[in-house]
């Protein structure tokens, strides 16, 4: 039997959901006889197989419109979906932005900060992704596996993926479901 | 009775039961958020719907009685998918993000209803509406975004407190939780009471100074009991890394039902005197650091130096029962020196045991407060002292409970009701001369009294009219009528009220008054300068009286946890340990013993007023009682009916 591909990818987060992962430690090489760790942001291959992959994990909100280009060919690439953490699950810290709103938080950001000097300037680089109001993963893709928590403990996450692994729904609850 | 079934299981209630109390006799749960069990059932949230055979729509089980026959499912697929989509509502409606809440983990109820569900995610995008936050209360914030609308606080405040400052406006997903007609909490009619914190069920209510300090799981919970005052509410002391975290009343308490007043909730914590670190000695004008032995040896030359008539001593009522029974038997009877009292000037336990062993016992305990179809409240101000005693007939008052309030200034405890009699003044025997021509009206011109008193006589005969008929009529006496000179008014009292069938209450002030008096302190004496001026401050505040006798003296001992006038003045200083360093009782004005637990621990070179009178008395060559418990229970049975 060949192992299941992983694949992760991370949006509007801080990243912690992915340490958190790493948190794993040793268990990291048991994983890895269960599965087959493909892309992830925080090694060499940064895209999900174009072939597929039959788990993909993002981490963090949708924030912006390149957040929802990844989410996207994340959902199109894999056959499960996990939303990995409170910005995935919920919109998370980054969706603190949608009470004042995108605009505000920029010019708060870039213009009205104390360190920021008269030519303070919000980046307008065509090349640059635009903010969009924060969602959850699950407003803009369906999502199989949701795992709140900020962050998920490696317990959680280890669970989550050797469930998948072997071919089960994992049962996010208990001390597994913890949404800080 | 009634007789109905619960998940197949019958179940047999008294009339007048909610099917949720019901199901929870029955042995099953139903999630709440607005229930409470010790408020009046609101039925908002509708988390505890559940499926009545026969009825039409699921019901909210915390309001709908439950009736005889009744079949009810509490974990049907109906029941649990209708909890899940409430909770996602809710969840939707506000900011509910869990992860940059303050409230997380064991302490919100919200949190704790959706992990019951095994939610992982609310499937309805939120709003993302701000709402107002309140940051103008110093002890606490109000964040109406976190805010489910459940009415708690607006309810603990009304029915339990009696403040009614909480209260709502707007209408559905826009209500609004405000103070009095709008205006920021810190300038509102707001006693700082912290109920409305301790009852509200996610972060909308939360402490400013134990915010972020950890979750309720992080803390260490001491159940201890407040000494602030007399009344010994029980409270739950939390703590964290030995150090304070928060206050809060013991949701298993019994005269308190779990409130606490500012004194006992925030006060302590919000302390912010300066500690003193180490014993000193006044050398060449200067306070300077010396050893323990060193100091407490100058201590004792001091007192081989003097006649013991030479001495005074002087203890804080906030000093626990052992200190108060040691300090007593140190000073007054081995060494009988020539004053010993007990700070402060309330002298309510010393004329009650004064009177009750000329007459008999005649006190009754507090909970007569809390139902009475009237009430007499003589020379106390139940808003500013004994604030719980004052909650139990605050919120009577909003139901027009009759009140007979003298007192020689405005006291704001009657003000909800319009039922209330007023006199404003000092002439307590004058009153009780009224009380007895209302009891006795055939023998008595009661228009000249009235008038004498410049009270209203058709307002007076509605409150005072029929003090006989009265099935449940409380007289609560306080410092200004207790008064030493006062006793004869307070005898006069005390018959009438035996003679009429009601019952008396009395308010014995600050810690361990009431201990103090059994233990024949001089109370509310004037403390009188002295070669030798033995000060057990410890944690405590004393009257500019007690600062002028202690400057006129001329060896000062001060014992004191704080920085103060009193130790720039002292020559020996000896750091003590504060309330929750040390552990001991305290006698409430009903007589019963709490135990203040020790919470923390003090830092190297605090030793309690206990601790060290027991260092002097060995010096002495004495050994210390400890005896306190029966003297104080057998006197306690004479003052205080059982």
């Amino acid at each position: 039997m060949t192992k299941p591909k992983v694949a992760s990818d991370w949006l509007a987060g801080c990243a912690g959901c992915h340490m958190s992962f790493l948190d794993m430690d040793e268990r990291i090489i048991e994983l890895t006889k269960l599965v087959d760790l493909r892309s992830t942001p925080i090694t060499d291959l940064k895209e999900p197989d174009a072939s597929g992959v039959d788990v993909g994990i993002l981490e963090g909100g949708i924030a912006n419109t390149h957040n929802e280009e990844v989410a996207l060919r994340m959902r199109e690439r894999c056959k499960i979906l996990v939303a990995l953490g409170d910005c995935a699950v919920f919109g998370g810290v980054p969706a603190m932005r949608n009470f004042p709103g995108a605009d505000a938080a920029l010019k708060r950001a870039y213009i009205e900060t104390e360190s920021t000097d008269d030519s303070g300037m919000i980046p307008n680089d065509p090349e640059l992704s635009t903010p969009v109001h924060v969602r959850p993963v699950s407003d803009v893709v369906k999502v199989d596996v949701f795992l709140p928590g900020c962050a998920p403990s490696a317990d959680a996450i280890f669970y989550v993926l050797s469930e998948l692994a072997q071919g089960r729904m994992p049962k996010v609850e208990g001390e597994f479901n913890n949404w800080h | 009775m009634i007789q109905l079934t619960v998940n197949g299981q019958p179940v047999e209630v008294e009339t007048g039961s909610t099917i949720l109390d019901a199901i929870r006799i029955a042995g099953f749960n139903v999630p709440t958020l607005c229930y409470h069990p010790k408020l009046v059932p609101y039925g908002s949230c509708r988390l505890c719907l559940v499926e009545v055979e026969g009825a039409r729509t699921l019901q909210p089980s915390c309001v709908v009685p439950a009736a005889n026959g009744m079949v009810v499912h509490t974990d049907t697929d109906r029941t649990k998918s209708s909890r899940k989509f409430i909770l996602s509502m809710i969840f939707s409606e506000r900011n509910h993000f869990c992860m940059y809440c303050q409230d997380t983990d064991g302490d919100c109820d919200l949190q704790q209803a959706a992990y019951a569900e095994n939610m992982t995610h609310w499937p309805i995008t939120p709003a993302y509406k701000p709402f107002i936050v309140d940051a103008s209360h110093p002890d606490f914030i109000l964040d109406n975004n976190r805010c489910i609308l459940c009415r708690r606080c607006v309810r603990a405040c009304t029915e339990l407190v009696g403040n009614a400052t909480l209260g709502f406006e707007e209408r559905g997903s826009g209500s609004l939780l405000i103070a009095d007609n709008n205006v920021p909490l810190g300038e509102s009619t707001c006693i700082s009471c912290g109920n409305c914190v301790q009852f509200c069920p996610t972060g909308a209510l939360f402490d400013r100074r134990s915010a972020y300090q950890g979750r309720e799981t992080d803390l260490t919970h001491v159940n201890s009991v407040c000494m602030d005052c007399s009344l010994g509410c029980e409270r739950v002391v939390k703590t964290r890394d030995n150090r304070l975290v928060r206050i809060d009343g013991n949701p298993d308490a019994g005269f308190n039902e779990s409130l606490l007043c500012y004194d006992g909730r925030y006060k302590p914590v919000a302390e912010n005197r300066k500690r003193i670190t180490s014993p000193m000695v006044r050398r060449n004008g200067q306070l300077e650091s010396i050893t323990w032995d060193e100091a407490l040896s100058a201590i004792s030359v001091q007192f081989k130096a003097h006649d013991s008539k030479e001495i005074s001593a002087h203890i804080s009522p906030r000093q626990p029962i052992e200190a108060l029974s040691a300090f007593h038997e140190f000073f007054a009877d081995h060494f009988q020196v020539g004053q010993v009292t007990l700070l402060g000037h309330d002298q309510t336990a010393r004329t009650s045991a004064k009177l009750a062993a000329e007459i008999g016992a005649f006190e009754s305990g507090l909970s007569a407060l809390k139902d009475c179809d009237a009430a007499i409240i003589l020379g106390t101000d139940m808003v500013k002292d004994h604030q719980v005693a004052g909650f139990f007939l605050k919120r009577q008052a909003m139901h027009d409970l009759k009140m007979f309030i003298a007192n020689s200034t405005h006291t704001k405890v009657g003000d909800w009701s319009s039922n209330k009699l007023e006199y404003i003044g000092s002439d307590y025997a004058a009153v009780v001369d009224l009380l007895r021509s209302f009891a006795h009206k055939e023998e008595a011109d009661l228009s000249a009294q009235l008038q004498n008193l410049g009270l209203n006589p058709e307002r007076a005969e509605k409150v005072l009219g029929n003090l006989k008929e009265n099935q449940k009529l409380v007289i609560v006496v306080g410092n200004e009528f207790t008064k030493a000179e006062n006793l004869p008014a307070f005898r006069s009292l005390v018959l009438l009220a035996r003679e009429i069938g009601a019952k008396v209450v009395t308010l014995k002030g600050k810690g361990n008054n009431f201990a103090g008096a059994l233990f024949g302190y001089e109370m509310d004496a004037q403390a009188k300068s002295a070669p030798v001026f033995f000060l057990a401050l410890g944690d405590g505040h004393a009257c500019d009286h007690t600062r002028d006798a202690l400057a006129g003296s001329e060896f000062k001992i001060v014992q004191a946890s704080y920085e103060s006038a009193f130790t720039e003045m002292a020559d020996i200083v000896l750091p003590c340990t504060i309330w929750d360093e040390q552990a001991g009782y305290y006698l409430n004005s009903d007589g019963r013993l709490g135990l203040n637990q020790q919470a923390v621990q003090a830092a190297d070179g605090n030793r309690s007023v206990l601790d060290v009178l027991k260092v002097l008395a060995s010096k002495s060559g004495l050994t210390l009682s400890e005896t306190w418990r029966t003297t104080v229970e057998e006197k306690v049975a004479t003052i205080v009916l059982s």
